[in-house]
Parts: C-alpha cells; structure tokens; sequence
C-alpha cells in the first residue's frame, strides 16, 4: 500500500465524506500504518476541536438592529412571482441538449453504414501461381482445400481449376508441390486496364500492362 | 421545507409582508454569524446579512419551496459574499475583532476572546473557497451535496475543497492550538 496515495483520502475519511469502497480500503491500510493512524487522530481532534470553539462561539443581532433591518427590508418592492418550472430549469440544459443530438447523429450515422449495400472494389487481385518442377530446395505450395477456397477474401479469386489441371498435365501431385515462379495480375475494373507482375525465386519480377 | 414555512411563504407572496419576519427570524443568527466568519469583520457581516435578506424578501417569487428554505438563504448569502469582494481584513482589524465584537457585552467579549481569536486565526488561513466549504460542511453541518448546492459547484470540487482545508486546519490547529486537540483525544 502507498501512504502518499492513500493519505490523501485521510482528510475526507475523517469527516465520514469518502466512499464506501475507498474506505475499506483505507481501513485496511489503516491497520497496518501507524503513520497514517496517527495523522487520522490528529485530523479528527483538529475538527472536533474547531467545531467545539465555532459552537460556543454564535454571533446574533442586538435586537433593534433587527428591527431596523426587518424594516429596511419590508420596504423593499418583491419581484413577481415566477413560476417555478423557470427557476429550476436546469443550468447545463443546454449541453444536455447537445448530447441528445450527438448521440442521434452517431446512431443515423451508424444506421446508415449498416443499411447501405458493400462498395464495389476497385481493383481485383488475382493470384496465378505458376506450377513448376517440384524442387526440395524451395518452400512447399500446399493446394487448399474446398473449404479454405470458400474463405478466401472478397476480390481474392484463386484460379484452382488452372492450376490443378497444371499440377496434372506436370505429373506432380496436387497435395504437395513447389514452385519457383509466382504471378499476380491486378485489374481494374473502372478502366479495365490489368497489370501483370511475374516474380522468380530470386524476388526478381516483370511486369506487364495490358 | 416544512409546511410551515411554505405557509409563511405563501402569505408574503400572497402580500401580507408581516409574514416575512416570522420566515427569517430562525435564520438570523445562523446568517450573521456565517457572514462573520466568512468576511472576519462584523460591519460587512451585517452588510452582508441585511442584503441577504433583502434579495430573499425581493426574489422569494422565484424560490421554489419544494428546496429547503435554509439552504437558499445560505446560497444568497455566498453569493452576497462574493459580489462584495471578498475583502480580506487587515492585522490590525482581525486583532480587534478577536478582542471582542460590538453585538455582545463586556462579559461576553472578554469570554470569547480566546476562543474567537483561535477561529479566525483557523479560517484565516484557508483561502476563500476552502472557507466557504469548511464552514457549511463542517461548522454548519451541511452535506457535501448542500454544500455543493449553495455554492453551486460540483460535490467533486466540495470535495477536493474540503480535503485541502481539513489538512491546513490540522496543521494550524497542530502548531498554533494543540490544546485544542489535546482536549478531544
């Protein structure tokens, strides 16, 4: 427990102002710090002992003063009576007011985005990979299975068939394969223009617009 | 509020004025002497107490009386207090006031004077703000929440407030009266 952190609730604490939780808190450091016990003492015999001296100690009016001032004052002309609803109107009616409408506004928003259709991509990514001689000395291509291709990503649209039949025409076997060559066409589909890159083991690529 | 000061209420808002003096009359000590301890100086205490009561007796058209009728006398008051400037006595003043106050006679100033100088000496060495809530909270006996009502503020603000002053009451107390403190254990 930390005395410099804890301490600071001692003076509200000690007026029974500190909330339940962070007084049982305090009492349970309390058991253990007598440093802090003792400046709880201190703090309840300086209260109490303030409170003793303002308690005998009450001013009050010599009684024709009041009269006089009871006098002055009825003069006086009173305001009209308001009505109440005015009087206690709320002083942040105003920022309540602008929360209502940030909060109605992020709700349209959000209902907005939710309701409204998917916006269509603008580029499609296609990967080809290109099959080769399997080669141990490189990373292993594993086929995905049916259910892998249904969760490719949107826009992602992986030519199995071409491949597979590829991997067939080679001779190799469609679980297990390698490869050295991997291509990647992006196309666009507001000007149709496609770009193709072909890269090599070595990361070295071409790229070709159409 | 109780019935029978929403009563008086009525009547004086209905124009029977004499009505008044029988609202305020349980407060008037209760005023003037927060007014003293607030200013430490006993002719603004009774400047600040009779316009106090002329607001009340102006603007109780406006009081709802579904609020407590003290805490709204207290409320004009702080705010009285304030638009007055919060002057600050001199030495010289606090001295005199602590030797007695023109309200009591001679015995009672001589009564007093110990225990008035211990007082102001206290409140004097809070700033005004902490004054405020130090009095209402733990002289007047007024919840956090009332307290922070009457000086419209946060009971957050009350808090931290009241925290300051309870520590600088304790050091004072400590170096300047620890007979005080002495007498309480």
């Amino acid at each position: 427990m930390n005395c410099s952190r804890l301490g600071k609730w001692l003076p509200l604490y000690a007026g029974a102002d500190l909330s339940a939780r962070r007084s049982r808190r305090l009492e349970k450091h309390l058991e253990t710090c007598a440093d802090c016990r003792l400046a709880l003492d201190e703090l309840r015999a300086a209260l109490a002992g303030v409170r003793d001296v303002a308690g005998r100690e009450a001013l009050d009016w010599p009684e024709a003063d009041w009269k006089r001032v009871l006098a002055r004052v009825l003069s006086a002309k009173p305001e009209p009576r308001r009505a109440v609803r005015a009087a206690t109107f709320p002083r942040k009616a105003w920022a309540y007011g602008l929360a209502v409408i940030l909060v109605l506004g992020a709700a349209v928003l959000v209902m907005k985005i939710a309701l409204s259709p998917p916006a269509a991509p603008l580029l499609t990514e296609v990967l080809m990979p290109t099959p080769a001689r399997p080669s141990r000395a490189l990373m292993t291509y594993e086929t995905p299975s049916p259910r892998q291709l249904q969760d490719v990503p949107y826009g992602v649209q992986p030519e199995r068939m071409t491949l597979d039949r590829t991997l067939l025409a080679a001779g190799t076997t469609p679980e297990k394969t390698t490869q050295n060559m991997m291509s990647m066409t992006l196309v666009s589909q507001e000007t149709g223009l496609q770009v193709h890159w072909t890269f090599n083991r070595n990361f070295e690529w071409e790229e070709k617009k159409e | 509020m109780d019935e029978k000061e929403a009563r008086l209420v009525e009547l004086v808002l209905e124009g029977r004025t004499e009505a008044f003096e029988p609202l305020v009359t349980p407060y008037r000590g209760l005023l003037l002497t927060l007014a003293y301890r607030l200013s430490r100086n006993i002719e603004d205490a009774k400047e600040i107490s009779q316009e106090t009561l002329m607001r009340a007796f102006r603007y109780l058209g406006s009081f709802d009386t579904k609020r407590s009728f003290r805490n709204w006398l207290l409320q004009i008051e702080m705010n009285v207090w304030r638009s007055l400037g919060q002057r600050a006595p001199d030495e010289g003043v606090l001295r005199e006031l602590a030797a007695g106050n023109p309200t009591e006679d001679p015995q009672e100033r001589l009564a007093g004077k110990e225990t008035r100088e211990k007082l102001l000496v206290c409140l004097d060495g809070l700033s005004p703000r902490e004054r405020e809530v130090f009095l209402l909270r733990d002289i007047e006996g007024r919840s956090v929440r009332e307290t922070a009502e009457v000086l419209r503020t946060s009971t957050l603000s009350v808090r931290v407030h009241l925290s300051r002053a309870r520590n600088k009451i304790r050091l004072l107390v400590k170096d300047r009266f620890p007979e005080l403190m002495g007498a309480q254990r």
